[in-house]
């Protein structure tokens, strides 16, 4: 029974676990931080698994609770921003080519969006996902006008960031 | 915003080149610790409780207490670790039922705001132990005072009285503030993040 539920989550997991890998790119900034904050998202989902009912997609149940994990229960990230080590923000990825002309813009925004706080980035993942105002605002648990209010708040932080 | 739609391409493109992690490493990863603050915050009461029960133990009162003659203290002292320990359990107890609930849930405010109550029961317990301490101690030097023979007979000077209680006043204090100090610099250092967050969720819906 319980080797069937570990089998069942194991596989599950496997399929969908890009979507855990985005979360851990934008709330850390280097390879280990990645890995400890992946495994610790495992965990937490791994417990939450018996009460997930199949009544969303498992990668919609996932990235909820992987959100909450990264926001809540997670300790361990480094909250200095060290630029050296983000300068390669391909941490984790493999080498594909890249555009040179926006590679540069890109890792700014990276940079950028690393600098916004747990909320923030938040909002910038689901953004980033094509998840519209009412999934966010009920991932968050606030109102749909509040999320939008937010979004707007959050592209002019980033753009006080990028040009200030 | 220009840069905006430039990085969601550039998310889209990603998407799916991250190193993947076998079966096997998720495995191996549901099979190790938690390293949750909530998990800590459980820990460390369980702890703290373990402390409070080894100091207690080599700390018998009964023999103090027929020592100065005052054995018919003795069971209202008992009644009163009893309750103590009671409470403690209770607050063991509300510690587990968060710590359980709180990995679930979907709505990051709802989670936020059960692990502020989890928070709000550790304050509480702090409070409760910091009482015990303070009253234990008080009750302590009362019974010092009236009834330790040997200590009656070195405060029978007037001076010697009054430096004595302001001795014990400040020794109260400092052992006191020692104790506020380490709870809130434990306790604090795990929720500090938590509630900032909250913080901000919370300005949001303002």
């Amino acid at each position: 029974m319980n080797a069937d539920l570990e089998k069942n989550f194991v596989a599950q997991l496997k399929e969908n676990q890009n979507i855990i890998h985005k979360i851990c790119r934008l709330y850390t900034n280097d390879a280990d931080a990645h890995k400890d904050l992946f495994q610790e998202i495992t965990i937490q989902l791994w417990k939450a698994f018996p009460k997930f009912r199949g009544d969303s997609k498992f990668s919609t149940w996932a990235y909820r609770v992987a959100l909450n994990t990264a926001i809540t229960l997670f300790r361990k990230s480094t909250r200095s921003i060290k630029t050296v080590d983000y300068e390669q923000h391909s941490y984790f990825i493999k080498q594909e080519d890249y555009n040179h002309e926006e590679e540069e813009q890109i890792k700014l925004m990276y940079k950028a969006v690393y600098q916004l706080n747990d909320i923030e980035k938040a909002v910038i993942f689901m953004y980033l996902e094509d998840k519209d105002y009412t999934e966010i605002s009920e991932t968050l648990g606030i109102s749909e006008v509040n999320a939008r209010v937010k979004m707007n708040r959050i592209k002019g932080k980033l753009k006080k960031i990028l040009n200030p | 915003m220009e840069e905006l739609d430039l990085l969601k391409k550039d998310w889209k493109k990603k998407e799916n080149s991250f190193q993947q992690i076998s079966e096997v490493d998720i495995y191996k990863m549901i099979h190790k610790e938690s390293s949750s603050t909530v998990k800590w915050i459980l820990i460390l009461s369980i702890l703290e409780v373990l402390i409070w029960s080894i100091v207690s133990i080599f700390y018998n009162s009964d023999e103090y207490l027929i020592k100065i003659h005052s054995e018919y203290l003795i069971q209202y002292f008992q009644v009163l670790t009893i309750v103590n320990y009671a409470v403690i359990a209770l607050f063991i107890y509300l510690f587990y039922k968060s710590y359980i609930s709180i990995s679930t849930t979907t709505s990051t405010k709802k989670l936020m705001k059960a692990i502020l109550r989890t928070r709000k029961t550790v304050q509480i317990y702090v409070w409760y132990n910091l009482a015990m301490i303070g009253i234990g101690m008080v009750i302590g030097m009362a019974l010092a005072f009236n009834t330790n023979p040997e200590i009656q007979n070195m405060l029978q000077n007037d001076k010697v009285y009054y430096l004595t209680i302001a001795f014990c006043i400040v020794a109260l204090a400092i052992v006191f503030g020692l104790f506020w100090l380490f709870y809130r610099l434990v306790y604090g250092m795990l929720l500090r993040k938590l509630l900032t967050n909250y913080k901000e969720l919370k300005k949001i819906d303002l």
